[in-house]
């Protein structure tokens, strides 16, 4: 059917002709889609009517199946359900749609469903049910946790997943991918679908493979499900222009860190040339400090600046986001907290602060700017420190090239199940046989096994395999084969739970007197001793102790306090701009050894670091795009080894650990090892014994795996993988929103459980999860025999240094440190008495 | 099983094992603290599907200490129950049965909420603040007895020496090439010991010693002086 030939298209089109608006050849293409009954994707980026290209196409459809009395059509029940991964995006898309409704003269509703919808509205939709319900992954899930779920989806004609590339590659994704395969087989029996399913995502590498994971419950056939579903492609072009922010003086900047605060005199000019900037940093700490200094530096900014980030009260946030509408504000320093949304008109500029880590989200961030149609998006690079400068120059080059990341789905995430099917059982239960279809037609489930199946299926209703006496354990109960959970308080607890997948276990912080201050990770606070100090919400604040899960603190003034960046550093480089920034290093040594003059370098950003470069090529070596720099150098805390593969934090980690392995078994030695997105370091009280003679074997492919995983298990990351898997899996409690006292008792670390589960019950599901989510993601097996396939075709080049290097510094000095140990224990604790006692 | 390590201290024999316990030969008892036995049921029983066998096990080794060091009594320095009553604290009464002639003295922890008729039930005899045997004291958390009593002993308690539990220390060692370690420990100052906690399903909170004071930590069934 062509969709200009429709009644509800001339409806439409007469609508935005009177706002003197056209349709996007793309809006029209997912129309007719829509109308035809199909699913797919939409690929566009913000601003360019993504939200309209699938909205409206719902509207004509309603339209011409209503001819006659589409206006007057009312409590139509549901009809579309909107999937958005950010409560904040909810209220915006929902003035968006009722706009257009009431211009329309319809009768339609739209709903919005998250964790800030009051109880009242609830109740009201549940009543009766509007035509457009907004909901996160999450609430969607607390739905399918009431009684009477089945009725809501009969009616159900549209699921739309807005932002599906952030949704995809978390376990949000797998929550929507669950969520769905339920509602469509809640619809009837399979080929006999009525509901159709839209995503809609900016442009990542692998957009084909997003369509096919969301549509993956509707797909009967899976031998024949190439060409099912279509990708619609918006054709925008908004230019990009990218400027760094170069210090006056490359010497003086320093090597390491992360805050880039010495450059604020350059931010300063920035914000009051523009109407409205964006300042976007890496961490909710290090935003903290720079809305301060801002404030310090530029006092008549005070009441024109804001803050925005996930630990900032909700209500303030909004607040913001209300004001950034309404071009009230001259900046926002925010974090990640304003990558997703609805586009902030005024914003003219975005400032990025250090590395953004991908060429996906630099890109992103860029097009927040300048939305006035025919302008320039605006994006300037702030590095926090010098050789970061390499980066900006990266970023244009992988730019023009459309050089764009790929996020890959999460597969067999059993916390994820483990979570749903409670939710299933608090929602009137559930057979397993015919969960088990459903699940299994999800992408991320689709390998699962009828064995681990049954294990999952075990966990909850008798709390795993082992044989236990006098237990009491009770989650799920079956009852003439319907799994179900009917003790209130477990249904409770598990309900106040499903929201935690989304955030890092946090812990509120309060003062000793009782004022409450804001939230921080766990993690963070886990490593602090009592009387160190740290800084939020601006404050330094001195660690007294940890209480009912609350950091209680004290103020100080002390000058040096640590910053949570805890979050921040966890998120890697991508493989796309790793090796962007090795070619970009081809291009330095051209300005030092040929004497060509530093114009001729077309990038600015390598001819500034030239003074950087000269004293990394005087002390040791550049590496080349076909060369793997090693330098070795001995200081009053050891022996030290870097290695540089620019492949990113966590492939760094892996390396750093397979490495020490390998050399440990040449000998007994411990290591520990610290890495950034460059390069990684081993660190050891002994000298390291790589040379020429061994080191292609040391980078070698072959035992890979079995290397691997025997690094793996000494190096614990699969500990720290465990936490998110216990919190999901309902294994660890965060207790009752200010009701502390009814979880008494049932507090444990994930690191207590972890060593638990791993001596008395070894082959815990939840357990095995954590190693396999270090092999695929942490570890990134398929990038690590990539790049160690490239080292073995490269120019291994080993240094032995004086002084240290551009490149090691910052390693050396700011990095988190793991160990890897082939020593015994106890003669580790003998030698380490030793050392202390000479 | 290894040795235990002897170490005395206010002229008495007490010695330190790798299973968390201290043995004190003159009154021929046993000391320990932080059992926190019914744990994995309390847990379970809300559904958080934590191995029982952790809990069997920390069973199992109390009476390989038993057996051991053959005490008269057992002196449980609090928390020797972890919450409310669940039923695998029938898995200790069935315990208890086999050694009808330990006397158990229980210094009551902040877990320890069983009604007082379940301990005696139990032959466990109670202490709600403190015990003393001989020129020993016995606390469960030697820092709130130390608040309440500044003023009132000042110094003039000096002679008593006091075991504790309730923190569950650790110690952590740091070594060249910023390596660290962290085990269980046991802990003697100058006038309280604290004891490790001796379930295996609880964590460690790091202590800070100063110089003069010992520490023992336990790694891996052996016991080391640190300092």
């Amino acid at each position: 059917m062509k969709v200009e030939d429709t009644f509800g298209y001339r409806v439409i089109y007469d609508w935005l002709n009177g706002k003197k608006l056209r349709p996007f050849k793309f809006q029209v293409e997912t129309w007719e889609h829509i109308l035809n009954g199909n699913s797919g994707l939409v690929n566009a980026p913000t601003g360019c009517g993504k939200t309209f290209s699938v909205f409206l196409g719902t509207l004509i459809d309603f339209i011409n199946r209503h001819e006659d009395n589409f206006r007057k059509k009312t409590r139509n029940n549901l009809q579309l359900l909107w999937i958005t991964p950010l409560r904040a995006l909810a209220k915006d898309i929902g003035r968006a749609m009722e706009e257009v409704i009431d211009e329309l003269h319809m009768g339609w509703k739209v709903g919005i469903r998250n964790g800030d919808t009051e109880l009242s509205e609830r109740q009201k939709q549940s009543r009766q049910m509007p035509e457009v319900l907004i909901i996160t992954p999450e609430s969607l899930h607390l739905l399918l946790a009431q009684k009477n779920n089945n009725e809501i989806f009969q009616s159900l004609r549209w699921i739309a997943v807005d932002e599906w590339h952030e949704l995809l590659g978390s376990k949000r994704g797998v929550q929507v991918e669950l969520a769905i395969s339920r509602i469509i087989r809640l619809q009837g029996p399979a080929g006999n679908k009525i509901a159709s399913i839209w995503g809609i995502s900016a442009t990542i590498g692998n957009l084909d493979q997003a369509m096919e994971t969301l549509l993956s419950p509707l797909v009967t056939d899976l031998s024949n499900s190439s060409g099912f579903g279509k990708i619609v492609k918006a054709k925008i072009d908004k230019p990009i222009e990218i400027e760094s922010v170069f210090p006056d003086e490359i010497e003086k900047y320093p090597w390491a860190g992360h805050l880039g605060i010495k450059l604020i005199d350059k931010v300063i000019p920035i914000i009051e040339q523009s109407r409205t900037t964006l300042i976007f940093i890496n961490t909710r700490g290090m935003s903290e400090r720079w809305y301060q200094e801002i404030l310090n530096v530029c006092p008549d900014l005070a009441g024109l600046i804001a803050l925005h980030h996930g630990s900032v009260d909700a209500e303030l946030r909004i607040w913001v986001e209300e004001a950034l509408h309404s071009g009230k504000l001259k900046a926002v320093v925010c974090t990640a907290s304003l990558d997703l949304g609805v586009d902030f008109r005024p914003v003219e500029t975005v400032i990025q602060v250090g590395s953004p880590k991908g060429v996906a989200r630099f890109l992103q961030r860029a097009g927040r700017s300048g939305h006035q149609p025919g302008q320039v998006s605006k994006i300037y690079f702030l590095p926090t420190h010098s050789l970061e400068l390499v980066e900006a120059a990266a970023l244009k080059t992988a730019m023009k090239l459309n050089f764009i990341e790929s996020r890959e789905p999460m597969v067999l995430c059993f916390d994820v199940l483990i979570q749903y099917l409670s939710t299933r059982a608090i929602g009137g239960g559930f057979f397993p046989d015919e969960i088990f279809e459903e699940v299994k037609s999800t992408h991320c489930y689709r390998e699962m096994t009828k064995d681990e199946w049954n294990e999952i299926l075990y966990f909850i209703s008798a709390g795993g395999a082992a044989l236990q006496q006098y237990d009491e354990f009770k989650k799920v109960e079956i009852i003439n084969g319907l799994y179900v959970i009917n003790s209130r308080r477990i249904a409770m607890r598990h309900r106040l739970h499903i929201g935690t997948i989304v955030s890092d276990a946090m812990m509120k912080v309060k003062f000793m007197s009782g004022g409450y201050i804001g939230v921080i990770e766990e993690y963070f606070v886990s490593r602090l001793q009592p009387g160190d100090v740290f800084t939020l919400a601006g404050r330094n604040l001195e660690f007294v102790m940890i209480k009912d899960m609350t950091a209680i603190v004290r103020k100080s003034n002390s000058k040096k306090s640590k910053v949570p960046s805890w979050n921040g550093g966890r998120m890697p480089l991508s493989s796309n701009l790793g090796l962007m920034l090795r070619k970009k290093f081809n291009e330095a040594p051209l300005t030092l050894e040929q004497g060509i003059a530093p114009m001729d370098v077309p990038d600015i950003e390598l001819r500034k670091l030239q003074p950087l470069f000269l004293l990394q090529h005087q002390l040791s070596h550049i590496p080349n795009e076909n060369e793997l720099l090693i330098e070795q150098i001995e200081t009053k805390d050891g022996f030290h080894l870097f290695v540089y593969p620019f492949e990113g934090r966590l492939v760094h980690e892996a390396m750093a650990a397979l490495l020490a392995f390998r050399i440990s078994l040449v000998r007994p030695i411990t290591f520990s090892f610290a890495m950034n997105d460059y390069g990684f370091e081993l660190l050891s009280d002994q000298p390291i014994p790589v040379d020429d003679s061994n080191v292609y074997e040391l980078f070698s492919q072959d035992n890979l795996t079995q290397d691997i995983q025997r690094s793996v298990n000494s190096a614990e990351m699969a500990r720290r993988k465990f936490r998110d898997i216990a919190v999901i899996g309902g294994l660890i409690f965060q207790g009752y929103p200010g009701e502390y006292k009814k979880a008494r008792h049932l507090q444990s670390s994930a690191s207590l459980l972890f060593n638990v589960f791993s001596e008395y019950d070894p082959h815990n599901l939840l357990l095995r999860q954590a190693y396999n989510e270090v092999m695929d993601q942490q570890m990134e097996e398929a990038r690590l025999r990539g790049m160690l396939d490239r080292i073995q075709r490269s120019k291994i080049v080993i240094r032995f240094l004086d002084k240290l290097t551009p490149f090691c510094f910052p390693i050396k000095v700011d990095s988190m440190r793991e160990e890897l140990s082939s020593e015994k224990l106890e003669d580790r604790v003998k030698r380490m008495q030793l050392q202390l006692s000479r | 099983m290894r040795p235990p390590i002897p170490y005395r201290i206010r002229e008495q024999q007490l010695w330190l094992s790798a299973d968390r316990c201290i043995f004190w030969e003159e009154a021929k008892s046993l000391i320990v603290s932080d059992l926190h036995f019914g744990k994995t049921g309390h847990f379970r029983k809300s559904g958080i599907a934590v191995p029982q066998t952790v809990y069997k096990e920390d069973l199992q080794r109390l009476i390989n200490q038993i057996q051991y060091f053959q005490p008269e009594q057992l002196i449980i320095v609090g928390d020797l129950f972890h919450s409310r009553h669940n039923k695998e604290l029938e898995l200790f009464n069935k315990w208890r049965k086999n050694f009808p002639k330990l006397t158990i003295q229980l210094i009551k922890g902040n877990h320890d909420i069983l009604h007082d008729d379940w301990y005696s039930a139990a032959d466990i005899v109670l202490s709600n603040e403190d015990l003393q045997v001989r020129n020993f004291h016995f606390v469960h958390d030697i820092a709130l007895t130390m608040k309440s009593n500044l003023q009132g002993r000042n110094g003039s308690g000096k002679s008593n020496y006091s075991f504790s539990g309730h923190i569950h220390p650790g110690i952590r060692i740091d070594g060249a090439g910023k390596q660290t370690l962290c085990f269980p420990c046991f802990y003697f100052g100058k006038n309280y010991a604290v004891l490790p906690a001796f379930s295996r399903f609880t964590g460690v909170v790091l202590i800070e010693p100063l110089k003069g004071e010992n520490v023992f930590a336990i790694v891996e069934g052996s016991i080391f002086q640190l300092q």
